[in-house]
């Protein structure tokens, strides 16, 4: 049994018993490794009830020595720490959701998602100071159209590429390109959806 | 097994994403069944462990024709429809008198089990203890006693602790009320005596707390019956899955920053870093310089002793020749 120890006037609010518990205070459960002392059958009750003292004063002296107490309008309310037992949860872990296919082909590809900035139809030019379309009626993407005089490429001239019109021609020809490859993707997609 | 769900409108949505598996999971639900028979002590044991898990518990009152250590499919099933993890089911037969069956779940099947046969001599109900019951879904504070729930290896009553503890935890809180520390679930069981063959009681005792003043900081602590007063035999057990177990006990990646390793700080407040540094080689020591012992040198002076007596040849030879 528990040896109390304290003045008498005052009543004894110290535990002392040969192994000293152990606590889970998240859980509010401490763990008594001493043999149960039981002295006879008709005694049982007594003994347990004095088993049980001794451990809520344990366990109450350690919550109100070791958890930090805040005192709020509510009420005196203690932190306790987190749970130390390892007790099974009930369901697994959640599994994170899967890749869409597009997910996959941009983490593939490395494509990040546009951004605001990107979106927006709007750029500064530090040349005049103002801030310009980038594509559209009077986008900065045709601002080498309307040049009055043009340099020609001699590698593209070869090819009969170069020259007036050419910056015209091959945005002509990205649309195009965009185009065909938007039709490709809807026809794979209507297959079936193949990577 | 239930039909696998797809949410047809919000609220459908809301109800099944309640139940989802979650990295900070629900508390669980304890589902109280009875079998075909089921005496009276058995019933009145499990009315007061529902009263003790209110409101995380439901329970039932129809006859199932359950035999949990045969076939457990039944308990699968109300477990998987009623979201319920913790199962406590009561029958009585001439064999297994007044049995109270545990039965966890892992993902709606059975993790473990244990039976508990309650001694209907010492067993008393919350309602025979005339005093003041504690408010309901007050967390208890726990407390085991006695060597055999220390237990190195797992057994009946390493698994009864855990069992208790999952039943008693409530909600989780990261405060309580100080207020709210009324009551105190004890559970002891004294050791096993070598050469006697049945195993030692689990005693099942509620308390309620009172503290006094003790002229200290600390209060001086009393207890009272509260009830249910209940003694356990242990019957049979199955234990759970080791693998199935490793998978229960994962716990989900938090975000909280992980310790810094080799980062210490001394008494003195200052902080201390251990680095850790390759392998040494001593053959590329420096020791010291000397003229002499220089590496290119060494390469330089042997080209220049073949060039020396390459030169040393040619000159001879140009030498000999006009002698010749």
């Amino acid at each position: 049994m528990a040896t109390t120890t304290e003045g008498s006037s005052r009543l004894p609010v110290q535990v002392q018993k040969p192994t000293p518990y152990t606590f889970d205070l998240g859980l509010l459960l401490a763990q008594d490794p001493n043999p149960l002392q039981l002295s006879t059958a008709s005694q049982l009750e007594e003994d347990l009830a004095a088993t049980a003292r001794d451990g809520a004063q344990a366990l109450i002296n350690q919550l109100l020595s070791t958890c930090p107490i805040t005192s709020t309008p509510s009420g005196v309310l203690l932190s306790l720490p987190a749970i130390e037992s390892r007790i099974p949860r009930e369901k697994p872990l959640p599994t994170p959701a899967a890749q869409t296919t597009w997910q996959k082909f941009a983490a593939k590809k490395g494509i990040k998602p546009k951004s605001a900035a990107t979106r927006q139809n709007l750029q500064y030019n530090p040349d005049t100071g103002e801030w310009e379309k980038k594509w559209g009626y009077k986008g900065a993407n045709k601002a080498k159209d309307d040049q009055w005089i043009v340099e020609v490429d001699e590698k593209k001239e070869v090819d009969g590429d170069g020259g007036r019109g050419a910056g015209r021609r091959e945005r002509r020809e990205r649309v195009k390109r965009n185009e065909r490859l938007m039709r490709r993707n809807e026809r794979r997609g209507r297959k079936g959806g193949g990577n | 097994m239930l039909r696998q769900i797809k949410p047809r409108n919000a609220r459908s949505k809301r109800a099944l994403d309640k139940r989802a598996p979650k990295a900070v999971e629900n508390p669980k639900t304890a589902l109280f069944l009875r079998g075909s028979s089921c005496s009276q002590i058995a019933q009145d044991a499990l009315s007061d462990l529902y009263q003790l898990r209110i409101p995380l518990a439901k329970k039932f009152t129809k006859k199932n024709e359950i035999h949990p250590f045969d076939d457990a499919s039944s308990l699968e099933f109300f477990s998987e429809k009623n979201d319920a993890s913790l199962l406590v089911f009561g029958s009585t037969s001439k064999k297994r008198p007044h049995a109270i069956t545990l039965v966890r779940t892992f993902a709606y099947k059975v993790l473990d089990m244990l039976e508990l046969y309650l001694d209907p001599e010492s067993f008393r109900t919350l309602s025979q203890f005339k005093n003041k019951k504690c408010a309901v879904g007050l967390k208890p504070l726990l407390l085991f006693a006695g060597t055999p729930f220390e237990s190195p290896v797992p057994n009946e009553y390493t698994l009864a602790k855990s069992f208790f503890t999952d039943f008693f935890k409530g909600e989780p809180a990261d405060k309580v009320d100080v207020e709210g520390l009324q009551y105190i679930v004890s559970i002891s069981a004294r050791d096993s005596v070598d050469g006697e063959e049945a195993k030692p009681k689990i005693h099942l005792r509620v308390y309620l707390i009172k503290t006094k003043r003790s002229g200290q900081k600390l209060p001086r602590v009393e207890v009272e019956e509260m009830g249910p007063r209940m003694d356990f035999r242990v019957g049979r057990v199955k234990e759970a899955d080791e693998s199935v177990m490793k998978e229960a006990l994962k716990k989900a990646k938090t975000n909280q920053e992980r310790p810094k390793k080799n980062i210490e700080t001394d008494i003195m407040g200052d902080k201390m870093g251990r680095i850790h540094l390759g392998k040494q080689d001593l053959k590329e020591l420096q020791t010291r310089k000397m003229k002499g012992l220089k590496r290119s040198r060494d390469v330089l002076d042997s080209e220049d002793d073949e060039e020396m007596l390459d030169d040393a040849v040619s000159d001879e030879e140009s030498v000999k020749k006009p002698r010749k």
